[in-house]
């Protein structure tokens, strides 16, 4: 484990696939030594639909980020992501066996282990569980139960779960590519650990990751997770939306999209219009500016709402003093700051991986977010768990439970 | 006295003559006139002589060359009208003998404002039918020139048996933003030319379906709101689409938005022999998917001899008058007539709709046996004592309305996913949100 303050992350994404090389430090920071990058090919709404190519994809990606890193990558941290991952919230607990008996490491274990004691559907697997508050005797807001006297222990945990094939699909993909998972984490998760600090962890804040093919939200509220999830629309959606309400090519309509699209109604000349070259360069088609954008913004304004509605019997919107945080590569269509202010009624920013540093700064956007977020994830938990403890076995249970075998 | 209308004895063609009234007017006369091959003669009526000096209209009627010396009324309606009474009997003497009778021109300034009711009467009188075409000023012309086309256009409205109003400011949206002043001025000039052309069209043209003057009228009956209309035309392998999408794309259509407004639509399909039943099928197939489930539907189709001619497609009905329930805006008289099922194939064979002529028909109202057009087929009149035609057979009941609206989701669900078609769809509340946002907000709407 000599090399354990080096962490690689991987996301296979719906657009790309990407693989940070990240120098976690133990204060924290990140310093980045090489991103690789390869199109993505066979992967639609973050799973993969087409095997053979989506691994050949991680290949290149990885032999990318190697080569600009000039480390040998032998595991990764690798995000998962698609429709089929849920979360609820759940609460454990367990009785302290002698009346006002000291809680020990064992409890905790117990009352995480009660928490999970869930009916899933049987394809399904949980990938993390995710401490929220503990009740020791019903006294709210215990941060650490361990040497404290009670007789009750309860605790709330933030569980999310997958179908279990469909993440080993992932799994399977890079091992195709003979390189260790180190384990699976949910991209919204991986997002989160760098978009967000402490302070906004704690006042609570809502993040959105709105990749190309799906969006990844989640809810920290007091420092804990509240909720999270995965909505299947991406910016694929929108680039969709343009071709068939324009009627041109998906190639072209992607083009436009990053090229003039903006999220703004209203703002363009009436009757203004876009002239679309074609590839000698002749003038082709002409589409309508405000058209465009009205597709665009019809998109966006339903995901939002979507996720606001998806929200609100789950988490106290008056509470997320932090606001929303956009990233994701979509977040840089234009104006989509403003969408999304107007559907949440709430302070929305634009971010992208804080706290990070390296000469490779110019891979702070927002589309890298996830993966620099996955390599920070892997620092976290690493730094948290000295070796041969539990958790560590805990990371094997998982390992095991998608059948990794070397 | 009880007159039979010329327009209506179809033995012969009709004689249709264009009256453009105003500086407006004489443009759009100079412009049938030049471009077109249309059999239409045109008459231009202006004030100011130095319009008509440079016209090329077949007749020139200098409007009060004593009241305006020729000068033109200035703004002022009270001198075109002055002016009118001036050259009442020029105008008499021109318009004697027409069949149907356009009337042309620009509302908000002096002439067309001030003597266009005087000329209509006149045109009116003489036994012909009178189709007023005019446009309102835009909007930052001021308020003085918009009040004064009101006052003209609502006088009209009494007289004309229609009136076919649009507004320059929605036909500004033709042109881009940057185009120039003339740019824009003639854009809206060719939609007026369209207009006319495809109501000489629509009348003069024979073909397998017909629709006729009372079809037309029904349409613009009533109401003040403005018109809709589009018309394109179009060649190739894929006519039918494109003459259709180029017709609805017409900014006074919305690109067929407006269309969920309307009441009745007349819709008029022209084309070379080989125009195909299924071509006629489609396009009304989707101007009914547009239009309010219970909108009435007129249509038409002529072909004409020529087997280069385009296909054309012409979309006429007129804004704010939908109503809720299919009772329209003449309900009695409109429940007897056969209603096309708008979307049905079968449509093209069912008979067009209710001939019967309009409110603003005062003198034969009563006694009019409207004939058909010519080699059409027939449309079974109100009161049919002396139908020459035996009735159609009992048409399917217009009572389709909501299962068609299922049917077409159906069909072009498939086509709106685009990429996604393949893979598992994200369905939300029911919704499928791989369909594009705005595709699904439309069908709200509806």
């Amino acid at each position: 484990m000599a090399r354990d303050d080096i962490h690689v992350g991987l996301e296979i994404g719906t657009t790309k696939v990407c693989a940070v090389v990240a120098e976690c430090r133990e204060d924290g920071d990140i310093r980045l030594l090489g991103v690789g990058e390869a199109p993505s090919r066979g992967v639609r709404k973050g799973e993969i639909v087409d095997f053979e190519n989506a691994c050949n994809c991680v290949r290149e990606a990885l032999s990318d980020a190697e080569e600009k890193s000039d480390v040998e990558i032998r595991s990764v941290w690798l995000g998962v992501t698609g429709s089929h991952i849920q979360s609820f919230n759940n609460r454990g607990s367990v009785v302290i066996p002698d009346e006002g008996g000291e809680i020990t490491d064992e409890e905790i274990q117990e009352v995480e282990y009660k928490a999970k004691e869930i009916s899933l559907p049987k394809e399904n697997a949980i990938l993390h569980s995710i401490i929220q508050h503990y009740y020791v005797d019903g006294q709210e807001g215990v941060l650490n139960p361990v040497g404290m006297l009670g007789s009750r222990l309860e605790a709330n945990f933030h569980i999310i779960h997958g179908v279990t094939n469909r993440i080993q699909n992932s799994i399977r993909c890079v091992k195709e590519c003979h390189i260790e998972v180190d384990d699976v984490v949910v991209n919204s998760l991986a997002s989160a650990q760098v978009v967000l600090g402490q302070h906004q962890k704690e006042s609570g804040a809502l993040v959105i990751d709105i990749g190309g093919g799906v969006t990844d939200y989640i809810v920290y509220l007091d420092g804990a997770v509240r909720h999270s999830g995965v909505l299947a629309v991406g910016g694929d959606h929108i680039t969709n939306d343009i071709s068939i309400g324009l009627k041109i090519p998906i190639t072209r309509a992607e083009k436009l999209k990053v090229d003039e699209g903006s999220a703004i109604l209203g703002k363009s000349l009436p009757g203004e219009k876009i002239v679309l070259k074609n590839d000698t360069g002749f003038s082709g088609k002409e589409v309508e500016r405000e058209m465009l954008n009205m597709i665009i913004h019809a998109r966006l304004e339903e995901l939002f709402s979507l996720l606001r509605k998806r929200l609100a019997g789950e988490v106290p919107e008056h509470l997320l003093g932090s606001g929303v945080m956009l990233t994701g590569g979509c977040s840089t269509i234009r104006g989509i700051r403003d969408v999304a202010e107007a559907v949440f009624e709430m302070p929305v920013h634009l971010t992208r991986a804080q706290a990070v540093s390296g000469p490779t700064s110019a891979f702070e956007n927002p589309r890298f977010s996830t993966c620099i977020g996955l390599a920070k994830y892997g620092q976290a938990v690493r730094s948290e768990m000295p070796e041969d403890t539990f958790f560590g076995g805990f990371v094997k249970k998982f390992t095991g439970i998608f059948g990794i075998k070397s | 006295m009880i007159t039979y209308p010329r327009y209506l004895d179809r033995s012969q063609t009709p004689v249709v003559r264009l009256i453009g009234l105003g500086n407006a007017g004489v443009n759009l006369a100079d412009r049938i006139t030049m471009n077109r091959a249309l059999d239409i003669e045109t008459i231009a009526i202006n004030s100011d002589q130095q319009s008509l000096s440079s016209s090329v209209a077949s007749t020139k009627i200098p409007l009060g060359p004593l009241t305006t010396r020729g000068l033109g009324a200035g703004g002022d309606p009270e001198i075109g009208l002055d002016a009118a009474k001036e050259s009442l009997g020029d105008i008499e003497a021109a318009v004697g003998g027409a069949d149907i009778v356009f009337l042309c021109g620009g509302l908000g300034g002096g002439t067309a404002s001030g003597a266009a009711a005087m000329i209509a009467e006149a045109a009116k009188n003489s036994g012909a039918l009178l189709v007023a075409i005019l446009a309102s000023p835009f909007s930052f012309e001021g308020r003085r020139r918009g009040a004064q086309a009101a006052a003209a256009l609502h006088e009209i409205r009494g007289i004309a048996d229609a009136v076919i109003h649009f507004e320059n400011d929605r036909m500004a949206e033709l042109t881009a933003p940057r185009a120039g002043v003339s740019e824009t001025f003639s854009a809206c000039d060719e939609i007026l030319l369209g207009c006319v052309e495809a109501i000489v069209r629509l009348i003069s043209a024979p073909g397998p379906l017909g629709v006729g003057l009372p079809d037309l009228l029904s349409v613009l009956d009533g109401g003040e709101g403005s018109c809709l209309f589009g018309t394109a035309a179009a060649t190739g392998d894929n006519r039918a689409h494109e003459g259709l999408e180029q017709a609805l794309a017409s900014p006074l259509l919305e690109r067929g938005r407006l269309l969920d407004d309307a009441a009745s639509i007349l819709v008029h399909i022209s084309g070379p022999p080989s125009l195909s039943f299924s071509e006629v099928g489609a396009i009304m197939q989707e101007i009914s998917r547009q239009a309010s489930g219970n909108a009435m539907i007129h249509l038409g189709v002529s072909t004409s001899p020529a087997p280069d001619s385009p296909l054309t497609v012409s979309i006429i009905a007129k804004c704010g008058a939908a109503s809720p329930i299919p009772a329209a805006q003449p309900p009695a008289r409109r429940t007897a007539a056969p209603k096309p099922a708008p979307p049905a194939p079968a449509a093209a064979e069912a008979a067009p709709p209710a001939p019967e002529p309009t409110p603003p028909e005062p003198p034969t109202q009563s006694l009019l046996q409207p004939e058909p057009p010519a080699d059409q087929p027939p449309a079974p009149p109100r009161t049919s004592p002396s139908a020459p035609r035996p009735p159609r057979p009992p048409l399917p009941e217009p009572k389709h309305a909501p299962q068609k609206i299922k049917q077409e989701t159906l069909q072009f669900e498939p086509v709106a996913r685009g990429r996604f078609e393949k893979i598992e769809p994200t369905i939300v509340e029911g919704e499928d949100l791989d369909v594009p946002t705005f595709l699904r907000l439309a069908g709200k709407k509806r």
